[in-house]
C-alpha cells in the first residue's frame, strides 16, 4: 500500500482574523468577515470585500517582516509562521542565519530595484543541497520545499508604480520573500492556476512526497486584494454589491477576499519518526480541466465532476463515505449551477452536507483552496459543519446547502477549488 | 518509478511562424502574440510526437500574459474603462487553459510561475506523474513574452516558446528525461 501523506501543521489568515483559533470561533459563531473596503486603495469603494483585518504595517509588526513587501508575501508569512510552529519545524527569522540558497533572494536587486533572475540560483541551491541520494545513487534535494499558489503576487505594488514594475511583481518573487525570511526551505516554487492555485499546490506537494523527492513539503497559497483584480472581476460583471449568497436563487455574484493558508505535509513515516502530531490525512485529490471557456463553467460541470471522482478513486472511497463537502460556491449564477450539476452527478440523491464558506471570507481566489482546506481540517478536528450564511431562497438549478451543525463526527471531507480556464481541483481530507 | 521519455521538442525564436493554417483570421485577431506562439509550438510538438491528446498539460510561464496585464493596468491608470478581455487573458493559466480548450483535453492541467524556476517545476510535475504511473503522456510548455517595462525590471525575461511531449513509452522516443529536480541542464533551455 502506498504510504499515507499526513498533515502536521496548519496556518491560516483570512477576513476572519489571524490564526486557526480565530477562524474556528468565527465559523462556529456564524460571524462573517466581509465588510466595506478599509485598507485597499481603490475607487471601487461600494463593493463589500473580505479583507484581513490588519494593515500592512500591522502585518509587518506581527510577523517581523521588513517594510516594502507585497501584501501577498506578508499574509503568506503570517500563515507560514503558524503552520511551522504547529508542526514544530525549526525556522530562523534572523537574516544572518539563512541558508545560502535563499539568503540572497531577499536582496537580489540592483541599485535601480531590478531583480536578477533566480534560475541559476535554484540550480546552485540544488547543487549545494544534493547530499541525499536515491537507490540508484542519484542525488535528491534534502530539507523542506515550499509550494505556494498565487496569481496577484506583487501586483498590489506594481499597480502603484506602473509603468514601472515592482521588483516583487512576479508570483515567484512573492513566494521567495517569506521563504527567504523563514530560512527553513531549500527550494520554493509557485503555482498559478487562478482560483485553484493553492489546491494544486497540495497536489504537486503530494507528488514530491510520493516520488521521494522530499519527506516534508509546506504547501498552500496566498493572495492579497489588489485594485487590479477588483477592477478585473468588476469588468466581468460578477461582483455582487451585497454580501454574496452562494446557491441562493437571488445570488448575483461574488465578493472578493484575501488571505493565506499553508499546511505542512509529510510522509507518515517521516512524521512518526520525528514524533510529529498528525492532524489529518490527505487521502485523495483530483485535477481536471473543464476545457469549456476561459471564464465560464460548463453546464454539466464536467471538470468539477471529474476532479471530485478522481479524488474519491484515489482515496478508494465511495461517495457515501463523504461527510461534508466544502464547495467552491462563489455566488456567481454560473459557478454555483455548474458545481451543483457536478455534485448531483457524483452523489446522486444521497448528497452529503455541502456549504460554501465564501460568505465568511469572500472569494480569496488563489488562496481559497488552502484557506478552505484549513476550514475542513478545523471541521474534522472539532466536529462541526460550517454553516452556509445568507441562504434564503432555493434555486431548482442548485443544491440546498447545509446550515451548520455541532457535534458531528466527520471521517472524510471533500474540498473543491475551481479556477478560470476550467482548472478544477478537489482535495479529500480524512481523519487519521 | 518508471523512466520518462522525450518524444518531441519544439522551440520558437523571436521570429513568428505563419499562424494561417492554425487560426482563422478572426481567432488570430482575438489572440495575443504569446498565445498564438504557444498554440503553434504545442500543436507542432504533439504532431511530432504523434500524440493527439495528452493525458496532462503542464505550463510554465515566468511572468504570464504580461501584455494583457499592461493593457489593463494602462487603462486603469488613464481612468479609462478597462476591458474584460484584457483581464481574462492576463491570468497566468490563460495559456494552459487555451491549449486544453483547443484540444478538448479534460486531463490534468497546471501552470507554474516562479521566474527562472517555472520550467524546472513544470517538467518536474510531468516527470513525477509519468514516473509514478498517474499519466502516460504530457504536453509541457514554457511560454513568455517580454515588454520594455518588464525587461527594465528583469532583464532576463525574453520572448520564449518551448513545447515538449513526454511519455512513458520508449517507442519512437528521442531520449530519456532525467529528474528535472536534480539535473543541471534542463531540456529546452537556451
Amino acid at each position: 500500500m502506498q504510504e499515507r501523506i499526513v498533515i502536521t501543521g496548519c496556518g491560516v489568515v483570512s477576513a476572519l482574523g489571524v490564526g486557526w483559533k480565530a477562524q474556528a470561533e468565527a465559523l462556529r459563531a456564524g460571524r462573517s468577515g466581509v465588510a466595506p473596503v478599509r485598507y485597499l486603495e481603490t475607487a471601487l469603494r461600494d463593493l463589500p470585500v473580505g479583507e484581513v483585518p490588519l494593515s500592512n504595517a500591522q502585518l509587518e509588526a506581527l510577523t517581523g517582516a521588513p517594510a516594502g513587501w507585497p501584501r501577498t508575501s506578508l499574509l503568506a508569512l503570517a500563515a507560514l509562521q503558524e503552520a511551522l510552529n504547529q508542526a514544530h519545524l525549526p525556522s530562523t527569522t534572523e537574516g544572518d542565519t539563512l541558508p545560502g540558497a535563499f539568503a540572497r533572494t531577499g536582496s537580489r536587486s540592483d541599485a535601480e530595484g531590478r531583480v536578477s533572475p533566480e534560475g541559476r540560483l535554484c540550480a546552485e541551491a540544488f547543487a549545494r543541497t544534493g547530499s541525499r541520494s536515491d537507490a540508484e545513487g542519484r542525488a535528491l534535494p534534502s530539507g523542506v520545499a515550499l509550494v505556494s499558489g498565487t496569481t496577484v503576487g506583487g501586483m498590489d505594488l506594481t499597480e502603484k508604480t506602473f509603468p514601472r514594475y515592482s521588483p516583487w511583481h512576479g508570483c515567484g518573487a512573492s513566494t521567495d520573500l517569506p521563504a527567504a525570511f523563514l530560512g527553513v526551505f531549500d527550494w520554493a516554487t509557485t503555482l498559478s492556476t487562478a482560483c485553484s492555485s493553492a489546491a494544486n499546490a497540495f497536489i504537486f506537494a503530494a507528488n514530491l512526497l510520493r516520488s521521494g523527492q522530499y519527506s516534508c513539503v509546506v504547501a498552500g497559497g496566498s493572495e492579497s486584494l489588489s485594485d487590479y483584480h477588483l477592477n478585473g472581476f468588476n469588468s466581468l460583471m460578477i461582483l455582487d454589491r451585497e454580501p454574496c449568497r452562494p446557491f441562493d436563487a437571488t445570488r448575483a455574484g461574488l465578493n472578493l477576499g484575501e488571505g493565506a493558508a499553508y499546511l505542512v505535509l509529510e510522509t507518515e513515516s517521516a512524521a512518526r519518526a520525528r514524533g510529529a502530531r498528525i492532524l489529518a490525512v490527505l487521502s485523495g485529490w483530483g485535477n481536471a480541466c473543464d476545457a469549456f471557456h476561459q471564464t465560464a463553467s460548463s453546464e454539466n460541470g464536467e471538470g468539477a465532476y471529474l476532479a471530485m471522482n478522481q479524488a474519491l478513486t484515489r482515496a478508494g472511497l465511495a461517495p457515501e463515505a463523504i461527510g461534508y463537502v466544502n464547495a467552491h460556491g462563489t455566488g456567481t449564477p454560473n459557478n454555483d449551477a455548474s458545481e451543483s450539476a457536478a455534485l448531483r452527478r457524483v452523489f446522486g440523491e444521497a448528497l452529503p452536507p455541502v456549504s460554501s464558506t465564501k460568505p465568511f471570507t469572500g472569494h480569496t481566489t488563489s488562496a481559497s483552496g488552502s484557506i478552505e482546506a484549513a476550514f475542513c481540517l478545523l471541521a474534522l478536528q472539532e466536529g462541526f459543519l460550517p454553516p452556509q450564511l445568507h441562504y434564503h431562497t432555493p434555486d431548482p438549478a442548485c443544491i440546498v446547502p447545509c446550515q451548520g451543525a455541532e457535534g458531528v463526527a466527520l471521517r472524510h471531507i471533500l474540498c473543491n477549488a475551481f479556477g478560470f480556464g476550467g482548472n478544477d481541483s478537489s482535495l479529500l481530507f480524512s481523519a487519521l | 518509478m518508471r523512466p520518462v521519455y522525450i518524444h518531441s521538442v519544439v522551440c520558437l525564436d523571436q521570429t513568428d511562424p505563419s499562424f494561417g493554417t492554425l487560426l482563422s483570421p478572426m481567432e488570430a485577431r482575438r489572440m495575443g502574440r504569446l498565445l498564438k506562439r504557444a498554440l503553434w509550438c504545442a500543436t507542432r510538438a504533439l504532431e511530432e510526437a504523434a500524440c493527439p491528446m495528452p493525458d496532462a498539460i503542464v505550463t510554465a510561464t515566468d511572468y504570464g500574459c504580461i501584455a494583457n496585464s499592461e493593457a489593463f493596468l494602462g487603462a486603469l491608470k488613464a481612468g479609462d474603462i478597462p476591458r474584460p478581455t484584457h483581464f481574462m487573458q492576463s491570468t497566468h493559466n490563460t495559456i494552459g487553459s487555451l491549449l486544453a480548450i483547443r484540444l478538448g483535453c479534460h486531463g490534468y492541467n497546471a501552470t507554474y510561475s516562479h521566474r527562472g524556476a517555472s520550467w524546472r517545476s513544470a517538467l518536474a510535475d510531468a516527470w513525477m506523474q509519468i514516473a509514478l504511473g498517474d499519466v502516460e503522456t504530457a504536453l509541457v510548455g514554457w511560454f513568455d513574452e517580454a515588454t520594455p517595462a518588464l525587461q527594465e525590471m528583469d532583464p532576463a525575461v525574453t520572448d520564449r516558446a518551448v513545447a515538449v511531449v513526454l511519455s512513458s513509452s520508449p517507442e519512437g522516443a528521442k531520449g530519456l528525461l532525467e529528474n528535472p529536480l536534480t539535473c543541471e541542464r534542463l531540456i529546452g533551455e537556451p
